[in-house]
């Protein structure tokens, strides 16, 4: 409970941080509440604001993000009332479209910042509700009998042979994965991660439906995969003999509420918001089913065990992760991965097959001679063939400059443009990847 | 059906476990045991599966959606808007917890009685034969379903007290107007999913063969099939789906369900349930006066959606027992038979060489149902006869998977009401043909009643 100072006060900044209705108005008899969320997660919540507040129901308005921004764009914005959903981009364009109302929190049990990062809004429109990290699942007995290690870095994606047992989303595809691959492209350099997924995807398994990530190594298809890390805390909670691994350099993005500038019943509204805020509200965030990671920092104390506590990372290496630049960049990421990885994974495989080949023979003559570098000329035509396999058609530097063309990927504004420049990026790449090819080969050494 | 044994006799009687199938079944007990595919089914048709369970796992939308125009339909009136809103993780629903509460994985279906020859009951002229509680923006809701509970305590023989509650059935915030002294109400809590499609593929003939609608052996116990409408062929079909086996296949009772409980059409269901006196339903639904359903009338749930979602429905594997070696247990396994449960609670049938998935063709199976209506006497009646069911019949429900209930299931309740708290309360609701049953266990040993419910665990 708060002070009951704050509670006076906690009106007129346009939300308080109370379970229910305690101050003593009733609420109207609905909320109306928009999200893409899955039903496993707003049932819970649908269930346990109702019967904290007997007499207000709570009307789901279930649509994807782009429904939603049109939904709010009407004058009556539908009808609802609260927007509440893991869509990282949508809430500052709606905010700064004057579709919200301000939402002042108490920033002592909200501090809107986790792991370093700002996942509230600065100007007090909409406020994050949960966080999720993003990492790795991977199914530790199986990897113990294939006697392979386990991941711990982005990097070994690419390290280890994992020979089909790793999964990859493919970028177009799933929702989480714009988000997922500009966290390790930003950690690991674009040049560098491009070079990384090539590699990695080579041999990997592309799949495009979010959930079947985490389920292909749930079952057996794959021993490892790269996810947000909900499916796979997930699946650990629901008795799954599968781990989560976070790399040292990731990041925890937030989902976000805000309440709707015309909400028709603003106080119900506002109990939404205070109850999904609240303790109860995000502790609810443990549930097998969901568990997602708290804003809250007071209620860690009531996690289930083994839960990672994202305020308090252990392990983890300093990296800013720039969300808003990263945001911009979902659309060119979805189309290089479709270009350079999910059109040619054929082509990759033999290409990364031939040079993974030459550097087994270069180690086995190293080791068989007990030098380090046997053979200079041969060592510098894999290294350059590697350079050459990992070509990405964008340069780092040109990637802000490009991106828009590509954000608004679904409607596809400028489809000739876009189009041209995929041919351009095809026949670069091509033209890379048969120079690569045949220096690996020329690497082999002749028996 | 099996003679009833003294109870003397029952305590030597340790049975032999039946155990399972392994193509079948799955060895896990987490709250994910009921979400596993067959270990059985092939590899294109376990991508098929998870297909059905996202779209198992979907909300669907209000149309019309620019994005996922495959996603919209929902409404104009429905209960809810996922099926996994009822069937958490393919368990049983939770019925409301009282009065200031509201069903949300329970639901309840209406008629009047008939009036013209053979007097069958018909839907109610307003409501509709399912009451739909919720509506899409613009079109009122049916109102608000709940339960009121009212206790009292049942002794065992020996004196134990073991408490029982019953529900009154509560419709508020009526949006049409009374429902009219002659409504009949059945009150439907939703049942767990597991090895549906082993259920499905057991011959008809075998039914048959369990039914006794005349008591010829004089056990007590009769046992009859329903006959009902199968919409795709056009014909009565004996019913094997639904808490009184009203429906007569999984894609039947699925396109069902997106019709009744989400307000989805389909080519097995076109129409929309909006009645004629609900106009706002009627406008929303494009069934109004004057309007024509049209050319480009296409149902709101695709053919190929329906056929991914009853395969997923269809493939769901069954748990394996826990512990049926336990000494205990397999004393449980044999009262379970001395004292009549078995006569209903079949332990074993056989698929057919032929099923909708060859997966599930030939299988000896361990589900202790047999799909067969029982009369269960006045205190479980719901009044509301459906198709060939009377008010006092409910189809006998499969016991696989019982003893995972709790792991799977927040709340876990039983019977088609969920008013059982535990399955000793469940057995104690059992009348009419399982009365003899049920004082059986009334009147046991405490230790007999140990092994009985340790035997229920097993499943
Ligand atoms: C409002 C709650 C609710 C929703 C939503 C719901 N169901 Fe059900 N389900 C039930 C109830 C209650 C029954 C028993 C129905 C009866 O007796 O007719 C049932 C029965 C079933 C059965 C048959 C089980 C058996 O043992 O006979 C299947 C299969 C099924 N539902 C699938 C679905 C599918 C697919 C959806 C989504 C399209 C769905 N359900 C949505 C409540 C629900
Ligand atoms: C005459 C047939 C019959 C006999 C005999 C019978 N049952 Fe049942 N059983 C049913 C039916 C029908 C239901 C469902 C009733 C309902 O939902 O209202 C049921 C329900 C149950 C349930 C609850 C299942 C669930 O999923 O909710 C359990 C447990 C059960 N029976 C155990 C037993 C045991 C143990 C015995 C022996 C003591 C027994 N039954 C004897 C027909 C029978």
């Amino acid at each position: 409970m708060l002070p009951l100072s704050r509670r006076i006060a906690a009106p007129l900044l346009g939300s308080i941080l109370m379970f229910g209705s305690g101050a003593g108005w009733a609420l109207e008899d609905r909320v109306v509440v928009m999200t893409s969320y899955p039903d496993e997660l707003v049932q819970r919540y649908e269930q346990a604001f109702e019967r904290a507040n007997p007499g207000t129901d709570l009307q789901v308005v279930w649509k994807p993000s782009r429904d939603a921004a049109v939904e709010l764009a009407k004058p009556d914005q539908g009808g609802v009332d609260v927007y509440w959903t893991p869509s990282l981009g949508s809430f500052p364009r709606l905010r700064d479209a004057g579709a919200f109302r301000p939402l002042a929190v108490d920033r002592a049990v909200l501090p809107g910042v986790v792991d370093g990062q700002f996942v509230s809004d600065r100007q007090g429109f909409f406020e994050a509700f949960e966080v999720a990290g993003y990492g790795m699942i991977i199914n530790p007995a199986a990897l113990a009998r294939d006697r392979l290690p386990q991941p711990a870095t982005w990097r070994d994606l690419a390290a280890t042979r994992w020979t089909g047992r790793l999964a990859l989303p493919i970028a177009g595809q799933v929702g989480f994965s714009g988000a997922l691959y500009d966290i390790l492209l930003q950690a690991e350099g674009w040049e560098a991660g491009w070079a990384l997924l090539g590699e990695a995807a080579a041999d990997a398994t592309l799949v495009g439906s979010g959930g079947q990530v985490s389920e292909s190594v749930v079952n057996g298809e794959a021993d490892v995969a790269v996810t947000v890390d909900f499916f796979a805390r997930s699946a650990i909670a629901n008795g799954h003999p599968v781990a989560l691994v976070y790399p040292p350099r990731t990041a925890f993005l937030p989902a976000q509420v805000a309440i709707a500038r015309a909400a028709p019943h603003p106080d119900a509204a506002r109990a939404f918001v205070d109850f999904v805020l609240s303790a109860p509200g995000q502790a609810l965030l443990f549930h097998p089913d969901i568990r997602r990671y708290p804003v809250r920092p007071d209620v860690y104390a009531q996690a289930p065990a083994g839960t990672v506590n994202p305020f308090q990372r252990i392990g983890a290496e300093p990296y800013a992760y720039d969300m808003e630049m990263g945001l911009n960049r979902h659309g060119l990421i979805a189309a290089l991965f479709d270009t350079l990885i999910a059109a040619r994974q054929d082509r990759l495989k033999t290409l990364w097959g031939a040079i993974h080949a030459a550097e087994a023979a270069l180690a086995a003559q190293s080791t068989a001679q007990s030098t380090t570098n046997p053979d200079p000329e041969r060592t510098a035509l894999v290294g350059r063939a590697r350079m050459l396999a990992g070509f990405v058609p964008v340069a780092g530097a040109d990637v802000d400059r490009l991106a828009p063309m590509f954000q608004d990927r679904r409607s596809n504004r400028n489809p000739e443009e876009q189009a041209a420049m995929r041919k351009d990026w095809s026949a670069r790449i091509d033209a890379a990847h048969a120079e690569a090819l045949e220096l690996a080969r020329r690497a082999l050494p002749t028996p | 059906m099996r003679r009833v044994l003294p109870l003397a006799a029952a305590l030597l009687v340790a049975a032999t476990p039946v155990l399972a199938d392994e193509a079948v079944t799955v060895p896990v007990q987490g709250r994910d045991a009921f979400s596993r595919p067959l270990p059985a089914l092939d590899p294109v048709r376990r991508a098929a599966f998870h297909a059905g369970r996202s779209l198992f796992q979907q909300v669907w939308t209000v149309g019309p959606s620019e994005v996922r125009p495959d996603l919209d339909g929902l409404g104009p009136l429905f209960n809810r808007q996922s099926c996994i809103a009822c069937h958490a993780k393919n368990g049983r629903g939770e019925p409301p917890e009282g009065e200031s509460d509201s069903m949300r994985s329970t639901l309840v279906r209406l008629s009047v009685p008939g009036s013209g020859v053979g007097m069958a009951p018909q839907p109610h002229p307003v409501y509709g034969d399912q009451f739909n509680p919720d509506g899409i923006p613009g079109v009122p809701g049916e109102g608000r379903a709940t339960l009121v509970w009212s206790e009292r305590i049942d002794r065992l023989a020996d004196g134990t007290p073991v408490a029982l509650r019953r529900p009154d059935l509560r419709l508020g915030n009526l949006g049409y107007g009374p429902l009219g002294p002659e409504v009949m109400t059945s009150v439907r809590m939703a049942p767990p999913l597991v090895g549906l499609g082993l259920l499905e593929a057991v011959p008809e003939a075998d039914l048959l063969a369990l039914a006794d609608p005349d008591d010829r052996d004089g056990d007590g116990v009769r046992g009859r099939v329903n006959l009902v409408w199968d919409a795709a062929r056009g014909a009565y079909a004996i019913g094997r789906f639904g808490l009184k086996a009203n429906q007569p296949s999984l894609r039947q009772q699925n396109a069902g369900a997106f019709d009744g409980d989400l307000g989805l059409t389909s080519t097995l269901f076109p129409q929309h349930g909006c009645t004629a006196a609900q106009t706002a339903c009627r406008a929303a639904a494009g069934e109004g006066p004057g309007e024509d359903a049209g050319d480009d009338a296409r149902p709101e749930l695709s053919d190929e959606q329906l056929d991914l979602v009853t395969l997923y429905t269809r493939a769901l594997a069954v748990p394996a027992r826990r512990n049926a070696d336990d000494p205990l247990v397999r004393v449980g396994e044999g009262l379970f038979a001395a004292i009549g449960c078995a006569a209903c609670h079949t332990p074993t049938l056989r698929t057919g060489p032929s099923a909708a998935l060859p997966e599930l063709a030939g299988r000896t199976i361990h589900p202790f149902t047999d799909l067969l209506l029982h009369d269960m006497g006045e205190g479980l009646a719901d009044g509301r006869p459906d198709f060939q069911a009377t008010g006092r019949q409910w189809r006998t429900p499969p016991l696989w998977g019982l003893g995972l209930t709790a792991a799977v299931t927040d709340r876990p309740t039983y019977l088609h009401d969920g008013r059982a708290r535990t399955p000793l309360e469940a057995i104690l609701w059992h009348g009419g043909e399982a009365e003899p049953a049920r004082e059986a266990v009334r009147r046991m040993p405490s230790l007999n009643r140990k092994a009985l419910l340790a035997f229920l665990d097993s499943l």
